[in-house]
């Protein structure tokens, strides 16, 4: 639609004696200056609505607003893919509580960094540019300079409450400067990953064996996202899933056995406690990291002996374990019974491994005999070449001896 | 429907993206306003606005002028400083030689900067010819094998570079003028341009601006528009940024642009962003060098004064070097003496280094003197006016908006002057009036016309590859049938019949919608408020045709008379001694062609609460689209705003 000029013109009420005109039928306009008596200067959007008009709408205004608004439609659209694809990589804006932005940065250490450049949704996955982007929202937002003036409204509830919300302070940046700094760094980044609060949260709801049997939870809605929430911490990648009730034996095997060999990046630097400051002491700070390390090593032995326990959990309740226990059992008594079943069952592995063993005893006792007749062929041939020899001696004592006489 | 002011529609432009837009998005393009003596540069910065922006030297005004001193070639500013004792190496003030002929250009002897001669091989064409030092070749390597041994281990020096004349045309040396603006906008924006418009004066025939745009492509610009300055001006003027909020859309605007050599005025029609040349002149025997000249000997004989050394300029007597010299420091130095008068009110000073003699120089002059020294400039600037609002029977009265382009543009003196010379009415919006000039406001008039071209190159840049959008690409080139149109003659409006004391002879408020010499077809929306009998509820419009026209009153005015200028006040003595007759002229509306008539009852209103003066009454919304066909065909829609309102409609068919 063309634009509105707001006019500011207020008139009085009609008067009452007001008689409206009556209109010539024959009234026209003056007839307006011939097409080219003025020449527009080519400049401006103006100028090119004017080409539209004249050039591609037959002079409809209604056309050019329909052009113009899908146009604007699909500019619109072309944008959103720029905003989602190129500029903010999915990075969003996150709400900001106000515990968030109460946040004392002297307690970096136990602050969550995501959430503190608003990438909770995202945590471990977010991606370095991500963070990059997410860090310059946030900059962009709580800069102390940004602030500085704005602190009018000092009379609000929070306030008052005594929360940290005096915005000319510079807390909430200092937050978000430590938290840049954390995910930045790589090595920071795995150890603030390795105890990320979230994941910790998420590490006590994982139920326990007595649970899941007494309340009857599924085992795959139960323990999938569990072994999903550790799958962060292999170093192997793609971890496998904890599969379905029809996974084949080779998935179900595969599984276990990587859980069992699980390779895992997570350590527990992070926890490690702080050697005291004050003291210049080379026996205090050998103490203190002495205990830590073997805090930490404590404590990846904790985890590890967490994984395994669930892993061993897993393969107590999984139902597909007795499934296949059922078939190799039944695969054995079919064999045993030597009766091929008109539907033969799966080939479990035992049998593949029988089959296998059979085939090898097989080569062997081949190979045995081909090796048996290679000897006898050899030992026939020695006595062969042994008589020949014999018969060359014999013939040579009968000719001396018939020289002789 | 959007309440904000817009154009005539938004162009899918990026040239206003919204603020979130990265920095990746700002359209690769440049503007460049070239003129003779200055050039200027604008680009996009990240706030979505064209800018004009600084080359390497700080400077936003680049000088046009290219000096050789030894193996260096100076570009811009510091080409300029090389016009002291370089001269015969510095070449200026080659714009306006582009595309013309040698033979075509007038001789004249009087040239501080290296002269133009005719090229050695090139027929008929103009050249310059400039004394430089041509690098020796590097010497061999001392491992290469040339038979004769070594003298020494120290590797042979490097010879030393041989002096050798270089012939430059005029169009080679437009080329590296423009790459190097091209490179400074470049490097400011960190990629690479794809685009270029640049401004070229009216004045250009179709061969300098083939030369031109020729030159511009020697130099790997792409050309997308050779845009008139009349046309860079629009562009800015014509943006929401420009017009704020109290500058109507419709409105007369007159250019005054005051050139190094020449003056060129321009009356624009400017209608909802689409504009057109009412009138144009273009006076070469005034400009701002004029002023210069005036300056320089003002300067001259202060330092004589002040010294006791005799100094002679504007000219400068050709047989002594010294006064030469002295002139070009003058002239370099002035260049700041002007930017702070127009900068401050208070005075500017000269200083001038060993002036002559080993004399130092150090003066002042103070706003006052400056208008006294240039009012005959200004005075002739106001005649031009004059004489073309007069060629163009356009009334100063009917002049909305005086928009100043280049640095004399900036000085308040010629503003004032031109105001009340030319008898534009009080309140005419001016930049100076609008207090945009100073400190890099939008009106600032050394930057209006780069920024246009940026404008201008976003627009043409943002247009795509389709068949459709190229037809539209090549409807921006000079001449174009598209831009031929038709416009109306006279103003259409719809009339609010009252009985205010004001409006006795109309019989109600005048609300003009259409103005005269607006382009067809056309489409307006106009929205204002009407109050409304409670009872009756009536509302009642008549769609008019007018003509618009000014009556001149005279009033006797016995007080002294306000100060006319501050130069001239002892004439004013004189005359305040008898009444004076002022003329006081006001616009006037003759109803022509009754179009249609509505009589309606609205549906809505909303009572004013309160105790103001409106208390108690019933106010509604009428909102009232003219649709003018390209036959003259009229539609009128009054509607009421809100939900639910009155709808009434007039058709007047066409012609």
């Amino acid at each position: 639609m063309a634009a509105v000029q707001v006019l500011p013109i207020t008139t009085p009420p009609v008067p009452a004696s007001y008689k409206s005109p009556s209109v010539p039928s024959t009234s026209r306009i003056s007839p307006p200056h011939p097409s080219g008596h003025r020449t527009l200067l080519p400049v401006g959007p103006a100028y090119l609505n004017h080409l539209r008009l004249s050039l591609h709408h037959a002079h409809s205004f209604s056309s050019l607003d329909k052009h113009l608004a899908a146009e604007r439609e699909r500019l619109a659209a072309l944008h959103k893919d720029d905003a989602a694809g190129e500029d903010d990589l999915g990075v969003g804006s996150e709400k900001e509580t106000d515990e968030l932005l109460s946040l004392d940065p002297k307690e970096w250490k136990k602050q969550d960094h995501y959430a503190v450049l608003g990438l909770s949704h995202l945590r471990y996955k977010a991606t370095e540019e991500q963070i990059k982007i997410a860090h310059r929202k946030k900059v962009l937002k709580h800069h102390p300079d940004k602030k500085a003036g704005t602190n009018k409204d000092a009379n609000n509830s929070l306030y008052l409450a005594g929360v940290n919300q005096n915005t000319n302070d510079d807390a909430f940046f200092k937050c978000i400067q430590k938290a840049y700094e954390v995910l930045t760094n790589p090595e920071k980044r795995r150890q603030f990953d390795s105890v990320d609060p979230v994941f910790l949260d998420l590490e006590e709801d994982i139920p326990s064996a007595a649970e899941i049997k007494a309340k009857n939870l599924d085992f795959f809605k139960t323990l999938g996202p569990v072994f999903e929430l550790y799958s962060r911490f292999s170093n192997k990648q793609p971890v496998p899933g904890l599969g379905h009730i029809d996974s084949t034996k080779e998935e179900v095997e595969g599984f276990y056995d990587f859980w069992y060999n699980f390779d895992s990046w997570r350590s527990f630097e992070w926890l490690d406690k702080e050697v005291n400051e004050g003291s210049d002491s080379r026996d205090d700070k050998r103490y203190t990291e002495k205990k830590n390390k073997a805090e930490r090593a404590r404590r990846k032995k904790e985890d590890n002996a967490k994984l395994r326990g669930l892993v061993d959990m897993a393969l107590s309740l999984d139902p597909r374990i007795k499934r296949i226990k059922q078939q190799e059992k039944e695969a054995r008594e079919a064999k045993k019974k030597g009766v091929t079943p008109g539907a033969p069952a799966k080939k479990t592995k035992q049998q593949e491994e029988e089959e296998k063993k059979k085939a090898e005893e097989e080569a062997k006792k081949k190979e045995e005999e081909e090796k048996a007749a290679r000897e006898k062929a050899k030992k026939a041939k020695a006595a062969a070449a042994n008589a020949a020899k014999k018969a060359r001696r014999q013939a040579r004592a009968a000719e001396e001896a018939g020289a002789q006489s | 429907m959007s309440s904000t002011p817009a154009q005539n529609g938004r162009a899918n432009t990026p040239s206003r993206p919204p603020s979130s837009t990265p920095t990746s998005s700002l359209p690769p393009v440049v503007g460049i306003n070239f003129g003779n003596s200055y050039a200027s540069i604008a680009v996009f910065t990240k706030e979505g606005l064209a800018e004009c922006i600084a080359n390497e030297d700080g400077e936003r005004q680049i000088a046009c002028a290219i000096s050789f001193h030894g193996e260096e070639m100076y570009i811009g500013n510091q080409a300029k400083q090389q016009l002291v004792k370089n001269a015969k190496n510095t070449i200026t003030g080659f714009r306006n030689l582009l595309g013309k002929k040698f033979s075509e250009i007038p001789q004249s002897e009087h040239t501080t900067s290296a002269p133009v001669i005719q090229h050695p091989e090139l027929p008929d064409t103009p050249a310059y010819k400039v004394q430089i030092l041509q690098p020796a070749p590097s010497p061999l390597p001392p491992s290469s094998n040339v038979g004769t041994p070594a003298a020494s281990h120290v590797p042979t020096p490097k010879s030393e570079p041989t002096p050798a004349e270089r012939i430059l045309t005029v169009s080679e040396v437009t080329s590296i003028f423009l790459k190097s603006l091209v490179q400074s906008a470049q490097d400011f924006l960190g990629k690479p341009i794809q685009g270029a418009v640049i401004s070229v004066p009216a004045t250009f025939t179709d061969a300098q601006r083939a030369a031109l745009e020729k030159a511009a492509n020697d130099a790997g610009i792409n050309v997308l528009q050779l845009l008139d300055d009349a046309g860079a001006a629009a562009a800015t003027t014509t943006t929401p940024l420009w017009a704020g909020e109290n500058l109507r859309p419709d409105r007369t605007q007159l250019l005054v642009d005051v050139g190094s050599s020449s003056v060129a005025l321009t009356l624009l029609s400017v209608r909802e962003g689409l504009s057109y040349i009412l009138a144009s002149s273009n006076i070469p025997s005034i400009g701002a060098d004029q002023i210069d000249d005036k300056l320089i000997k003002f300067f001259a004989a202060d330092f004589t004064k002040k010294t006791k050394v005799p100094l002679t300029v504007c000219p400068a007597p050709a047989n002594s070097p010294q006064d030469q010299r002295a002139e070009a420091k003058l002239r370099l130095a002035i260049e700041h003496t002007k930017r702070t008068i127009s900068a401050s009110p208070g005075a500017a000073t000269c200083s001038v280094e060993s002036l002559k003699d080993g004399m130092d120089y150090t003066g002042t002059i103070n706003r006052m003197r400056f208008d006294m020294l240039a009012s005959p400039i200004y005075a002739a600037v106001a005649k031009e006016v004059h004489t073309l609002l007069t060629s163009a029977a356009v009334d100063a009265h009917d002049v909305d908006e005086v928009v100043y382009i280049g640095g004399t543009g900036s000085l308040p003196g010629l503003d004032d002057r031109l105001l009340l010379e030319v008898g534009l009415r009080e309140g005419v919006e001016t930049p100076f009036a609008r207090g945009t000039v100073v400190g890099g406001g939008v009106g600032d008039p050394t930057t209006i016309l780069a920024r246009g071209c940026a404008y201008q190159a976003a627009l043409i840049n943002s247009l795509g590859d389709s068949p459709e959008e190229k037809e539209l690409r090549e409807a921006f080139t000079r001449g174009h049938k598209a831009s031929d149109v038709k416009a109306t003659t006279k103003t259409l409006g719809v009339l609010i019949p009252n009985d205010l004391e004001e409006n006795k002879e109309l019989g109600g408020t005048w609300v003009p919608v259409v103005y005269k010499e607006t382009a067809l077809p056309v489409r307006r929306v106009v929205q204002f408020d009407v109050e409304l009998n409670e009872e009756s509820k009536r509302l009642a419009l008549e769609v008019w045709e007018v003509s618009e026209g000014i009556r001149i009153e005279k009033v006797t005015q016995s007080a002294p008379s306000p100060p006319s200028g501050e130069d001239d006040e002892g004439e004013n003595l004189d005359e305040d001694e008898e009444p004076e007759e002022i003329e006081v002229k006001h616009r006037v509306v003759t109803k022509d062609t009754l179009l249609g008539a509505i009589d309606t009852q609205a549906k809505l209103g909303v009572k004013t609460k309160g105790k103001g003066k409106d208390a108690g009454k019933t106010f509604t919304t009428v909102e009232v689209q003219f649709v003018v066909g390209i036959e003259g065909d009229v539609e009128v829609e009054v509607r009421e705003k809100g939900e639910g309102g009155v709808v009434e409609r007039v058709h007047v068919s066409s012609l």
